[in-house]
């Protein structure tokens, strides 16, 4: 006997609804067992990070606000996806976005709002685009794969920053710490009613519903549609596939970059050193769970964000934070695997029966090509 | 996202808040007990900075009975911050300590929010009616135990293991050096910087380039073991920080300055509790008790112990400040001069080495 | 039971796939120790035969004996055990591996220890009895195509088989590499070992084989020895003197060149020179043949055309201007629209719904939306009439096209590549894989098209095809055409002899370009 894997095509609607339901099972009976053995009552840990991350107002304007620049960051990746091509950068075009955003706030601290804040978003994004575009010119045009070099552009801006922030934009009278001077409050995106919940979330859904009406109605959201499913189909109907893949990672940079701007200028004020806690990597599940729609990375950011907000929750109860990290890994884990399971059937076979079946397959194409 | 898969996902997430909202709503602290919370960079368990706080926390408890304290640990200087300590003073408490530089600013906000709160900030300097900061003057025992590291090593070159080029970090190692010439001139303190508080394996990367560069003690800023364990590793001599670290390398650490947070958390506490809590910006000494030196390694020799005892005596009794010119900086140029004092303005903003040091400092 | 003489044999066999009869009762019969040439054209069923050989496919019905013994062959591993094997075109080489490693892979002792240093020792040895030069301490990746050859032959010889099947092996080889194989091949059929050898290379069909047999529509169709047979004979076989020379119709009026290729050369998927030096035309309102076997440079001429590949020296011409190496968009904009081989990977973009593959085109046009944008609706309604005017059958209009059959996908395709601003169509075996439905309204289109004054390079291997629909058919040799004939005087055999690469002309002369 052995274990046969038969794809499934395409994968059935009910699978579909029933996989995440499974997922979150399957994730809860782990935790249980993960946790039981720690000597913690699931239920009790369950309930606080649920209560923690959804079970009131703050806690739900908390989880927003940390999936604000998941979100955004989120979309960036998934936009890119769409075309194939794995930006793992929007670290890094996050903090060149929050770099361009304090530029601009720290250069003008005598500005009113009107003007400082339009010229950060405009500079965040446009710093977010160049960083994505270091990485999209040489993949255009050398074929250097975009992997590599977003990731690799992450360290460059992270340390970026660093530099910045304890040399020249030091802020002497933050006694020499590394801090940049606080930006002024003109500087500072404005927050709704008590709750920390900023202009970043309007940027979010209008991205999102920009994204998706691109993607939809244009002739470039089109190309980009066929370019991701097949670039010998897209060569082949004429499409300039370099064009878009500098269109498409510039918009992606620009959408981190935006992020980047609001987390800076909505939440920490200055530049610092710690930004991100990883929105930027993070996002990749996110783009990846959303299924790189729009609307479901908006969806998939919120109960990202509930987890991580959640998790620190738990912790109330005693649970250790690396405890809580590893049953946040173990939820992620089984969303995914079961996502990806989910395409396939798993069959027990007797040995030596399988040959037949897929010698046909085959056939027909050796046949075609021989 | 298929539609149904959507539906399905909000109304999970509407029954987990109407589940949840009455779960939270009940109050965390029992009757008569006073909250207290705590707010950790790092893990309780990381035997450095964070693992001196949670003594300090522990320390609360058994001296207070009626104290209950509650902590959250490896939170990071990000938007997270402000939520917990918002989250803490939700729960009820009365006094929250925040233990790192980085939540500087997210305490004013959560402070000026819950004004009947007290808030602690270690090692910031913005203060408000219901925050206070404080910290140590670590510098003295680094002081003395750069004296015990200057009288024993033989190559002259001492490694300093430190995390970033920020003031508190560099007048340790300047208070060190002083310490390290006072007994030996000739020495030299070689600084590799980690740009990490807490990373093992980078910390240990750092020593073994320090030894590679014919160090024969380590000293750190560090919150982890791992200095101590790579000049373990190569039978060198090493300097501690945060706590007593003796155990994971018990041949090796000759001393170190250490933290002692409890006594103060006592104190603060019952202020807080008595109403005659006040803000300010606290910056004890050895003299206080709230820094202090790790007990010496069996290696030191009698001699060296008793001068160190002897400075120990001095500082304590406030008749010898390390920061005494005349000091130079490590170009040669004279920064302070003979007899004079420096003061606590240029201490908390220090931005150069003192001579003997070999090092670079970020512009 | 069957005759012990022969090593394999094969009675009356016959497979039948989903619209296809892939083997229609065929015979064929190997002697031991012999090499025996396998001959046909592309679809001639060699590939299902030696497939079923190999316990890849099993037949509807008929036996497979081997040392005259009916065999079952379930699977390539039950194949082997009986003593055959196949070395692929393709090689099935793991790179990183070493020889001696790719060698013992798969096989199923020793299950956990791996000792390598007896097995480099017998690969060693194999190596200096057949004359297989091979390091087995090389990684397949240092080594070159010849050489990865001769891997493949030795993991078969290693796992002791007898008969070895060899598909078109020369294919991918350089001519001293030809050379060096067939020495290999003389030496093992000296050791006793039988030798399949699959080739429509005629030179050297003739110049290794002790027999052939030629293989036409899934029949055996003729078997002799090599030595009683000649060059002309087996064209005339392979190609078939059934095909009826084309019915007389009204020649067409055509008009002036609609496209024009001078001296084409480009280079092949692997490096090597795919064209050298290709020149035709086509006039408008003329359908125009380009017949020949696979390989020959038939979708680099294509994609040469189209943009899709570079043109390393000569010209393409449209419409009396000049388009070499300009962009496909530039081209299609030119008017020339494109029916690619691969339909489901380069004509259609196989998981996208049908709307999405119908504007494929004209997108950019302002039919489709003004400015920027697509109007969904509008998309709709010109796939809606596409899909009505063809005749496509799909569930829905937003079914992905990978799930429609395949004439149904080609209809689409073709309504699209015949709706828009065109005035040439390069056709590229429009209906291979097709039932004969479908292939019949693919013939009607292009007869439609050729009515509306459309000049149509028609790539086909289908000779019947070309014979029915070209008023002109070229024949492709080795990336040049060989030779060119008028609808009116068409000569089956001379096409035939030409598709071979012998040149008509000259009685049972070498190939028409010797050498490279």
């Amino acid at each position: 006997m052995k274990l046969v894997f038969e794809k499934r095509d395409p994968v059935p609607m009910s699978y579909r609804v029933v996989s995440p339901v499974l997922a979150v099972l399957l994730a809860f009976l782990l935790g249980t067992v993960f946790l039981t053995a720690s000597g913690f009552s699931p239920m009790k840990v369950y309930a606080a990070m649920f209560s923690g991350a959804f079970g009131d107002w703050y806690g739900i304007s908390e989880t927003i606000v940390t999936a604000i620049p998941l979100m955004l960051c989120g979309l960036a990746v998934a936009l890119s996806a769409k075309m194939l091509l794995w930006n793992v950068g929007a670290e890094g075009q996050f903090h060149m976005g929050a770099w361009g955003a304090a530029a601009v706030a720290l250069s003008m601290p005598d500005a009113p709002a009107w003007q400082v804040l339009p010229l950060m978003v405009l500079a965040g994004v446009a710093a977010g685009a160049a960083w994505a575009l270091l990485a999209a010119v040489p993949r255009a045009f050398v074929g250097v794969s975009e992997t590599i070099t977003t990731l690799m552009l992450n360290y460059v801006a992270i340390y970026w920053i660093e530099y910045l922030v304890h040399g020249p934009w030091r802020d002497p009278k933050s006694l020499n710490f590394p801090l940049s001077a606080p930006f002024s409050d003109a500087a500072r995106l404005p927050m709704f009613g008590y709750t920390r919940i900023h202009w970043g979330l309007i940027f979010a859904i209008v991205a999102a519903i920009a994204i998706d009406l691109a993607l939809g109605r244009t002739k470039w959201g089109y190309e980009v549609k066929i370019i991701g499913e097949s670039p010998r189909a897209a060569r082949y109907a004429g499409m300039s596939i370099e064009r878009n893949i500098i269109i498409t990672m510039a918009i992606s940079g620009a959408l981190a970059g935006l992020a980047g701007m609001a987390e800076v200028s909505a939440i920490a004020g200055r530049m610092t050193r710690q930004l991100s806690p990883g929105y930027g990597y993070s996002a990749i599940i996110v783009a990846w769970l959303g299924k790189l729609n729009p609307y479901g990375v908006l969806l998939v950011s919120i109960l990202f964000g509930g987890l991580l907000v959640g998790g620190y929750s738990a912790q109330f109860l005693g649970v250790s934070a690396a405890s809580v990290n590893m049953l946040q890994g173990l939820m992620l884990f089984c969303v995914l695997a079961t996502e990806a399971l989910g395409r396939y059937k798993v069959r027990l076979v007797p040995t030596g029966a399988k040959g037949a079946s897929q010698g046909g397959h085959g056939e027909g194409e050796a046949e075609a090509n021989g | 996202m298929s539609r149904s898969k959507k539906i399905l996902l909000v109304v999970a997430v509407l029954l987990a808040l109407v589940g949840a909202a009455r779960l939270n709503s009940q109050s965390y602290a029992a009757e008569d007990k006073f909250l207290v919370g705590w707010i950790y960079i790092g893990h309780v368990g990381d035997a450095g900075w964070t693992y001196a706080h949670d003594l300090g926390r522990q320390y609360v408890e058994q001296q207070l009975p009626w104290v209950e304290s509650i902590y959250v640990e490896a939170v990071p200087e990000t938007s997270d911050a402000e939520r917990m300590m918002t989250e803490l003073a939700r729960k009820g408490c009365k006094i929250i300590f925040a233990t790192s530089f980085g939540y500087m600013d997210y305490v004013q906000n959560v402070a000026r929010r819950f004004p009947n709160v007290l808030f602690e900030h270690c090692s910031g300097f913005k203060t408000a009616d219901n925050a206070a900061t404080y910290f140590g003057r670590i510098y003295e025992p680094r002081y003395l135990s750069g004296i015990v590291a200057g009288s024993m090593t033989k190559s002259n070159v001492i490694g300093y293991v430190a995390a970033f080029p920020i003031p508190e970090v560099v007048r340790g190692i300047n208070a060190f050096t002083l310490g390290v010439r006072s007994v030996n001139p000739n020495a030299k303190v070689k600084v590799v910087w980690t740009n990490t508080w807490y990373d093992p394996a980078t910390e240990k990367e750092a020593a073994k380039a320090a030894l590679d560069a014919g160090a024969d003690v380590i000293a750190q800023h560090q919150d982890t073991p791992a200095p101590m364990q790579a000049a373990a590793e190569r039978g060198k001599l090493g300097v501690s920080y945060n706590s007593v670290m003796t155990q994971f390398a018990p041949d090796t650490i000759v001393t170190g300055p250490i933290w002692n947070w409890g006594p103060y958390y006592v104190e603060r506490i019952k202020a807080a509790k008595e109403g005659t809590w006040k803000t300010g910006d606290y910056w004890g000494g050895m003299a206080d008790g709230i820094v202090d030196l790790a007990p010496f390694g069996p290696m030191v020799p009698e001699n060296v112990k008793k001068l160190v005892e002897a400075k120990k005596a001095d500082i304590v009794a406030g008749k010898f400040h390390p920061f005494t010119g005349p000091i130079n900086d490590n170009t040669g140029k004279l920064r302070v001069p003979e007899g004079t004092i420096m003061t606590d303005a240029e201490l908390l903003s220090f931005d150069w080495f003192v001579e003997g040091v070999e090092g670079t400092l970020p512009n | 039971m069957g005759t012990a003489d022969y090593a394999v044999e094969i009675r009356n066999v016959t497979k039948r796939f989903p619209g296809v009869i892939a083997s229609n009762g065929v015979n064929f019969a190997v002697r031991r120790g012999e090499i025996h040439a396998l001959l046909g054209e592309n679809g001639a069923g060699k590939s299902t035969l030696m497939n079923m050989l190999t316990g890849l496919i099993r037949p509807d019905s008929g036996d497979i004996l081997i040392d005259g013994k009916k065999v079952a062959l379930r699977s390539p591993a039950d194949a082997i055990s009986l003593g055959i094997g196949m070395v692929h075109q393709h090689f099935r080489l793991v790179e990183t591996f070493t020889v001696a490693e790719n060698i013992t892979l798969g096989m199923p002792t020793p299950r956990f220890r791996l000792d390598m240093d007896p097995i480099e020792q017998e690969v060693q040895e194999f190596s200096a009895k057949f004359g297989l030069e091979v390091n087995p301490k090389a990684r397949i990746w240092q080594l070159s195509v010849g050489e990865q050859q001769r891997v493949e032959i030795i993991k078969m010889l290693y796992r002791g088989v007898n008969v070895l099947i060899l598909d078109e092996p020369t294919a991918v080889l350089t001519p001293m590499e030809v050379k060096e194989l067939f020495q290999v091949m003389r030496r093992m059929a000296a050791s006793g070992k039988t030798l399949i050898f699959i080739s429509h290379k005629l030179d050297e069909v003739m110049e290794i084989s002790d027999r052939v047999t030629v293989l036409r529509a899934g029949k055996d169709v003729f078997t002799a020895e090599t030595a009683s047979t000649t060059k002309r004979e087996l064209a005339s076989k392979m190609v078939g003197r059934e095909l009826k020379p084309p019915p007389p119709r009204p020649r067409g009026t055509f008009g002036a060149p609609v496209l024009e290729l001078e001296g084409l050369q480009a280079l092949g998927d692997r490096g090597e020179v795919a064209l050298k030096g290709l020149s035709l035309s086509v006039l408008a309102g003329e359908i125009h043949g380009i017949a020949g076997v696979a390989g020959n440079g038939q979708r680099e001429l294509a994609e040469c055309i189209t943009g899709l590949r570079k043109t390393l020296a000569g010209r393409v011409v449209i419409n009396g201007k000049d388009y070499t190496n300009r962009h496909p968009r530039a081209i299609i904009e030119a008017g020339v629209s494109h029916i690619p081989e691969d339909r489901l990977g380069m004509g259609l973009a196989a998981n996208l719904p049908l709307t999405e593959n119908a504007i494929m085109k004209n997108y950019r046009e302002d039919e489709m939306g003004p400015g920027a944008v697509i109007d969904r609706k509008r998309a709709t309604q010109w796939t809606r009439d596409l899909v009505s005017r063809f005749q496509v059958k799909a569930p829905t209009l937003r079914t992905p096209v990978r799930l429609l059959s395949g004439g149904n996908s080609q209809k689409l395709l073709l309504a699209r590549e015949t709706t828009h601003d065109h005035n040439v169509v390069v056709a590229v075996h429009p209906t291979r894989g097709l039932d004969v439905g479908a292939t019949e309204a693919v013939h009607q289109v292009l007869l439609a098209q050729r009515s509306a004054g459309i000049g149509i390079l028609l790539i086909s291997e289908d000779l019947e095809e070309l014979l029915s629909l070209c008023d002109r058919i070229s024949v492709i040799f080795e990336g040049r055409i060989v030779g060119s004939v008028e609808r009116e005087n068409v000569d089956i055999d001379e096409i035939g002899m030409m598709m071979a690469g012998i040149d008509p002309a000259g009685e049972g002369a070498g190939p028409v370009e010797a050498g490279v």
